[in-house]
């Protein structure tokens, strides 16, 4: 009967409405909370002062903790991406083998491996070593979380060339690490993207710097002190009692995700027009 | 700006390269050759001899071998995941499968254009036209800029982008952007020209362009095509070979084959009775 | 299945066969006549015959034009049409010349006197090699085909003898010179028997004839 179907579609149609207003819900609560909350904790001090001292009404900033995690971020992508997007290039240039499957595989087992397994490597293979939190411990896990993102994204992104400039390039007597640096010029936009992803992800994690490089309440002090950042000071500062240090936190949480909303609208620039590469 | 001893020094250059490729014998051989995909045979103790100067087609129906074939001349199959041939393809008398040659310098000697026409999308057509030398390479600006004028004038491409040469080689229509592909495969200077149904993606005119370009292009190289069309086969070669289930089944002047075919199984096919 | 050309050439054939009825009867027609010493009105239907004849002719030929730029037909379906272009013009001729007997059967008027029968038998050989050629073109017969020049021997060596004789000869010229005129058109006509035959060899094997 028409009308049957006709409330079907309507019914069916509305359940698909109501599941996208759930869904939106709690991320734009999210965004709603930390925006009001961490708003106001943005002026110049949060970035350039220090954490204040367990006090009410004690002023302070972040400075260390942007710092911490700009570094840490940094040094982690010096290390990852490298070895990510060259071991995507081996992946779909060159691994048309076993050797090459199993690596696709272990990329893709290990994007979803938990960051604090990851964290507790880093701890035993570069905090003990040390006697305590250091940098090279959280730059270590960082990168080990960075690579299998980088090197899937660039896979992807390379598998997507279509194989015709491969052709084309091979039958001009091309060599084949000529060809493969031919084929990801072709891809920039996708592996960017990669690397842009992976970034703003490990900008996020905090498992594996509790664990590795801890926190200081002071300016970066070399690689083997603990380094400060913003996603320990959101754990440790949002659980204190503190009301300044409360406040701190959600300022954290805000500036983050201005952090990562940014990152990702460079995706978008980055990839407009081009869907195909992405 | 070259001078006037350049270009008669240049035209000499071009007419010893044609009479180089005038050789006694047939500019390349195959030799029982016997192709596969894996377990897969897709090619059976195949005997040709292409002639110098010569537009050869290979025509067939569709799985017969002929692509195949085309690209065991140039060691392109290989590149194919678990492929491998048997038997030998000489280019002037030595065989371009054996171990002492490496295949980059084969596909230097034998170029290739493919049906769909594939210029490099983030070049533009100046550095499409040059790729095959610059991504060798040459940098000297000099030798790449009358390189791509020579290659795009023979492919009478020049005057139609010769003011256009930043623009993106995808920006040209289908007939222009196959045109820059041979442009392309001319450029580095081939000898032998090797065309996998170069015309099966183009409109008529297109197509047309593109077959007067070949039989002037034989003047100085060696042309192989694969056409699945026999009107095509009859217009533009010398020399045609049917192929069939990846065997050689006749192989002849274009004329007689067409005319005259020895053979019952070549009569069934281009007379449409099998199809 | 058959192919779109096909029934262009299956017209071809039919054409073909009726103009090898046509100028069978117009052939036989006209020495009947001759036979009969000159009586009768056989010469209106020849007329007619070679007049038809002439348009089929003419017709075969644009359709083999049309086949050709319609279907670009290569190897046996080529070399049909052009032999069927050859043929028909054979077969166009046996009526001409059928005609050109009737023409002299008429002017010369009364030859019941006169000794016809060098001229018949000749006659009947070349009627010989006419039923030949039709049916190695009917049925694609090689070896029939490549039988009739032998016949064809006996026919030009009968029309020399005669020519010898007019001049010899204080026989009535009106005899000698009818029996000369239709002797030299029967040659004609064998020989074209024997074009078609070399074209019936050209379909099969692609042996090109010889004229």
């Amino acid at each position: 009967m028409r009308s049957r179907r006709f409330l079907l579609d309507k019914v069916l149609i509305s359940l698909v409405c109501m599941s996208v207003v759930i869904a939106i819900v709690p991320l734009a609560s999210i965004l709603y909370y930390v925006t009001i909350r961490g708003l106001p904790a943005m002026n110049p001090g949060f970035f350039t002062k220090l954490p204040p001292l367990p006090l009410p009404g004690a002023p302070g900033g972040l400075g260390n903790a942007i710092q911490g995690t700009l570094i840490l971020v940094g040094l982690a992508a010096c290390i990852g991406l490298p070895f990510g997007v060259l071991s995507g290039i081996y992946v779909s240039e060159y691994g048309k083998n076993f050797y090459g499957l199993t690596v696709r595989f272990l990329g893709d087992v290990l994007v979803g491996n938990p960051s604090i397994v990851v964290g507790i490597l880093g701890f035993i293979l570069l905090f003990r070593p040390f006697h305590g939190d250091n940098l090279y411990a959280g730059v270590f896990s960082l990168s080990i979380i960075m690579i299998p993102i980088v090197s899937i994204a660039t896979a992807e992104a390379l598998n997507l060339v279509p194989s015709s400039i491969r052709e084309a390039s091979a039958a001009l007597g091309i060599r084949k690490w000529r060809t493969s640096l031919l084929v990801v010029s072709n891809a920039k936009s996708g592996v960017a993207t990669g690397a842009l992803l992976a970034t703003a992800r490990v900008m996020g994690e905090a498992a594996p710097l509790i664990l590795t490089v801890g926190w200081s309440n002071f300016w970066y002090a070399g690689p083997t002190a603990p380094v400060a950042s913003l996603t320990y000071a959101i754990w440790s500062f949002g659980t204190s009692g503190l009301q300044n240090w409360v406040n701190l936190a959600w300022g954290a949480a805000f500036f983050l995700i201005v952090m990562v909303i940014a990152i990702n609208l460079a995706v978008r620039l980055l990839t407009r027009g081009r869907i195909t590469y992405a | 700006m070259p001078s006037q001893e350049l270009e008669a020094a240049y035209e000499i250059y071009t007419q010893y390269e044609g009479m180089r490729n005038v050789s006694a014998g047939p500019k390349l051989e195959v030799r029982q050759l016997n192709a596969f995909y894996g377990t897969k045979q897709a090619l059976y103790d195949v005997d040709l001899a292409i002639e110098p100067n010569k537009v050869t087609a290979l025509i067939g129906p569709s799985g017969c071998g002929k692509s195949t074939l085309i690209r065991c001349l140039n060691r392109m199959h290989e590149l194919v995941p678990d492929a491998r041939v048997k038997g030998q393809v000489l280019l002037d008398g030595s065989d371009i499968y054996s171990k002492a040659l490496d295949p980059v310098d084969v596909r230097r000697r034998i170029g290739m254009v493919f049906q769909k026409p594939n210029p490099f999308p983030n070049m533009s057509i100046a550095d499409n036209v040059v790729a095959g030398l610059r991504l060798n390479g040459v940098r000297d600006r000099g030798r790449l800029e009358e390189a791509g004028r020579r290659s795009l004038q023979r492919v009478y491409l020049w005057d139609e982008v010769k003011d256009e040469l930043k623009r993106s080689g995808a920006s040209l229509s289908g007939g222009q952007q196959q045109r820059l592909c041979i442009a392309r495969a001319l450029a580095i200077e081939p000898e032998v020209i090797l065309m996998d149904e170069p015309c099966s993606a183009l409109d008529p005119t297109a197509t047309a362009k593109i077959e007067e370009l070949i039989a002037e292009l034989k003047a100085q190289y060696t042309v192989v095509i694969v056409t699945h069309n026999m009107q095509q086969a009859s217009r533009v070669a010398d020399y045609t070979a049917f192929m069939y289930l990846g065997k050689l089944i006749e192989y002849g002047e274009t004329t007689a084959l067409f005319e005259r075919p020895k053979e019952q199984l070549t009569e069934r096919y281009i007379t449409g009775k099998f199809g | 299945m058959p192919r779109l050309v096909d029934m262009g050439l299956d017209k071809l054939n039919d054409m073909l066969l009726e103009m090898a009825t046509l100028s069978e009867n117009a052939v036989a027609a006209s020495i009947e006549a001759y036979g009969m010493g000159g009586k009768g009105d056989k010469g209106v239907e020849v007329r007619e015959w070679s007049k038809h004849l002439q348009t089929l002719h003419h017709q075969v030929s644009d359709l083999s034009m049309e086949l050709i730029a319609r279907f670009q037909p290569v190897a046996s379906d080529l070399r049909f049409i052009k032999a069927c272009f050859e043929i028909s013009y054979g077969f166009y001729r046996f009526g001409r010349y059928a005609l050109d007997i009737i023409e002299v059967v008429d002017i010369f008027g009364d030859l019941s006197k006169c000794d016809r029968k060098a001229v018949i038998e000749t006659a009947h050989s070349t009627q010989k090699m006419i039923r030949m050629s039709v049916d190695a073109f009917a049925r694609r017969d090689v070896a029939l085909a490549r039988g009739i020049p032998k016949l064809d021997d006996a026919v030009d060596d009968s029309y020399r003898e005669n020519l010898r004789t007019v001049l010899d000869q204080k026989k009535d010229i009106r005899c000698a010179l009818s029996a000369n005129l239709i002797l030299r058109y029967l040659e004609r006509i064998s020989d074209h028997a024997t074009y078609i035959g070399e074209s019936v060899d050209y379909i099969v094997t692609g042996v090109e004839p010889s004229h």
